[in-house]
């Protein structure tokens, strides 16, 4: 596990016996040693075909091949749909590093629950913006917190258990208010809160979407933190490589299976607030219109380079992961204008997916387990 | 398991083959496990409610579209079961639908095609499909659920691409036979229902009976035991998701027949979760190596009980699904607390 985890993967020692020639063979293996870091370090591997999609597009738009200019400003204000992929694609990340077949198909359901919520409290009954947001927080944790409690302490499969509570949240979701969104004054100007800023001085600074600053920073940040300079991050990691080991060696294994699938809901719930923000409307099938927003997020989260057995897992290959599918669909909007672009952008979405899978099947079978 | 499979070497006298039927019977489970039981008591019980509620349920104008609606999800079913069986998954047959349905609408619009060639086209193209799932997922050696949600996404944009953006319409009635009208029926039953139930019974016998079903449970219940054991690990997962691509265009066959003469870009979605809904509430294990067809098929008649019940007594009909949501939980949390008193005893 040490070697997938950390970043500063180790090299594989030269062997005492070639000193004398470490440094001729070390040059030598060098092709074979960057071959090793694409194909088992996801990080590096996310790195290069962003570079490579990034590259590639900017030379179409150079010599005038696209229908729009694919600039800095361009690339920026497409983020705005990184947000949700991302917190979601965390909160996968969490529950399936949580290990045991570990899955969230409810974290859609779970929006648009909790937009209708935050409707309600922010739209309709008047409340301050703080305490809706903390109450869709709140709200999303507890529909988390249902998950965590059949799958961690009842033993229920995370599979059939979000299954269920996918179609449960997402039927009280539209019977709630009887089918309509909620759109009052308030909601509508909440707006707002999708805008763009500007970053940076001078003569033209980058417009950068608000959501970004202010939920998926923190949001990234925070779970990075939980992951990787706490306690509860080495146990979820060790729960998700082996419970049994995780149970002997004293963690309660039931707890942070729960904290996971409860944190996945207050992501969700967070979600929520900025979809109502996007939409200045909460609509009852925010998340879970068209194709939803589970499968994307899980989609995110395996590209990133989870392993979908659990143990293995990092916050920046969630985030790289979303960017190189952000800015590859923005490309292809790009290229293929029109209701073909938006069907391109899922053969794109397969392809990478599938694509990514075989390279990790491969790379295990030739190294080991990878990350 | 093994010595219902394998046969004494040289010619076994009469008496030890006596000996072996007898012992077949104590290896096999009991045909039907405890969950299709309450199953039936269940459904038994809705249907005895929904008609003291409603006089109209058990009519005839009511009944025959519950069969011709289920019949669909049921059929994928049979195959979803096959594929958990085997300690896999498939979430991407509602795409696998989508692309049958619009090829077949197509053929039937343009050039004509009569009903055998149209059946034909889409289970070819199924099969098609499945076996792209299922040489991926065996021989790329990748966790299922990941290879069928990106293929998911390939077939949604196949689909979608065949459509081009418009509906298809004025779909001639070709495929009928299997529809809720009067062609659709023989001594009242629809004919799809009838295929289904076929199907469900083959699948059954194969699964129970045979070498190659018992392999099955084999690999879903440990694929490295099952590989030294001599069961061809690859070919046999590999000719799960064939099987489901098969089943799913038929499927996808029955659902031109039951909708309107218009087929609209959002065909079979969501049929992915109902058909997994089917199999999780019949009592087949999401672990592999425990289920049977005979729960899947109840799992369905029930989810579409209550999915026709709802609409019936005048409720929002999307209720239903928190129905479904709750039926699901329930029916898996009833065979943990079996599992639990199995393990304990």
């Amino acid at each position: 596990m040490s070697t997938t985890v950390s970043p500063e993967a180790p090299a594989p020692a030269p062997r005492p016996d070639d000193e004398n020639g470490a440094r001729q063979s070390r040059a030598r293996q060098l092709p074979e040693l960057l071959l090793r870091a694409l194909l088992t370090q996801r990080i590096v591997l996310l790195l290069v075909l962003l570079v490579a999609v990034v590259v590639t597009f900017l030379t179409l738009s150079a010599r005038n091949y696209l229908t729009a200019p694919y600039d800095a400003s361009y690339l920026s204000a497409t983020l705005i749909s990184a947000v949700p992929l991302v917190m979601l694609g965390l909160a996968e990340l969490l529950v399936i590093t949580s290990g045991r077949g570990g899955i969230d198909l409810s974290v859609g359901a779970i929006v648009s629950l909790t937009s209708m919520v935050f409707g309600f409290a922010y739209g309709e009954w008047g409340w301050p913006l703080w305490g809706s947001i903390v109450l869709a927080a709140a709200f999303g944790g507890l529909c988390g917190a249902l998950n965590g409690f059949l799958i961690a302490y009842i033993g229920y499969p995370a599979l059939i258990t979000t299954l269920a509570t996918y179609y449960a949240f997402s039927s009280i979701a539209i019977v709630i208010n009887d089918q309509q969104p909620i759109s009052t004054d308030p909601i509508q100007a909440f707006f707002s809160a999708a805008r763009s800023v500007p970053i940076g001085g001078g003569e033209d600074p980058l417009q950068v979407p608000l959501g970004i600053l202010t939920f998926l920073l923190p949001t990234a940040v925070v779970i990075w933190l939980l992951l990787n300079r706490t306690t509860y991050g080495r146990r979820l990691y060790a729960i998700g490589t082996n419970d049994v080991a995780a149970e002997w060696t004293g963690i309660d294994v039931r707890r942070t299976r729960f904290t996971a699938y409860f944190t996945a809901g207050v992501i969700s719930g967070l979600v929520a607030v900025v979809t109502v923000a996007q939409f200045a409307s909460a609509r009852p099938d925010a998340g879970v219109a068209g194709s939803g927003m589970a499968l994307p997020a899980i989609t995110i989260a395996v590209l990133g380079g989870v392993a979908i057995t659990g143990g293995i897992g990092r916050v920046a290959g969630v985030v790289l992961a979303t960017l190189l599918i952000v800015w590859l669909n923005a490309g292809i909007l790009l290229a293929v204008p029109g209701n073909a672009g938006s069907q391109w952008q899922l053969a794109a979405l397969g392809i990478v997916l599938v694509f990514a899978a075989l390279l990790n099947g491969y790379a295990s079978r030739r190294y080991g387990r990878t990350g | 398991m093994s010595s219902s499979t394998l046969t004494p070497p040289g010619g076994a006298p009469a008496g030890q083959q006596a000996h072996t039927a007898k012992e077949r019977g104590r290896v096999l489970p009991f045909p039907i496990t405890g969950q299709e039981i309450v199953l039936i008591v269940v459904i038994v019980a809705l249907w005895v409610a929904l008609a003291l509620a409603t006089p109209a349920f058990l009519t005839e104008g009511s009944i025959v579209p519950l069969f011709v609606a289920m019949a669909p999800v049921a059929l994928i079913g049979i195959g979803m079961t096959v594929i958990i069986i085997t300690g896999g998954i498939d979430v991407s047959v509602a795409g696998i639908v989508m692309v049958c349905a619009v090829v077949v609408a197509k053929a039937m619009v343009d050039s004509g095609a009569s009903l055998p060639v149209a059946v034909a086209l889409s289970v070819v193209i199924g099969g098609l499909l499945g076996l792209v799932n299922g040489v991926l997922i065996a021989y790329g050696r990748v966790h299922a659920i990941i290879i069928t949600f990106g293929t998911a996404n390939l077939f949604k944009f196949l689909g979608l691409q065949l459509f081009g953006g418009t509906t298809v319409d004025n779909i001639p009635g070709t495929l009928a036979f299997f529809g809720r009208g009067e062609a659709g029926r023989t001594l009242g039953v629809p004919h799809s229902f009838l295929v289904m139930l076929l199907i469900a019974a083959a699948a059954w016998y194969y699964l129970r009976h045979t070498p190659g079903g018992r392999h099955l449970y084999a690999i879903g219940g440990d694929a490295d035991a099952a590989r030294l054991a001599g069961v061809k690990v690859q070919r046999r997962v590999m000719s799960a998701y064939v099987l489901t691509g098969l089943l799913t265009g038929l499927a996808a066959c029955f659902v031109i027949a039951r909708g309107t003469s218009t087929l609209a870009p959002n065909v079979g979605a969501g049929m992915e979760l109902a058909a997994i809904a089917a199999v999780v509430i019949g009592g087949t294990s999401i672990m592999g190596g425990r289920g049977s067809v005979l729960g899947t098929v109840l799992g369905a008649l029930l989810v579409q009980t209550v999915t026709s019940g709802v609409t019936q007594l005048g409720w929002r009909s999307q209720l239903s699904s928190l129905f479904i949501g709750i039926f699901i939980l329930i029916a898996v949390g009833a065979d943990l607390l079996r599992q639990r008193a199995r393990r304990t005893t």
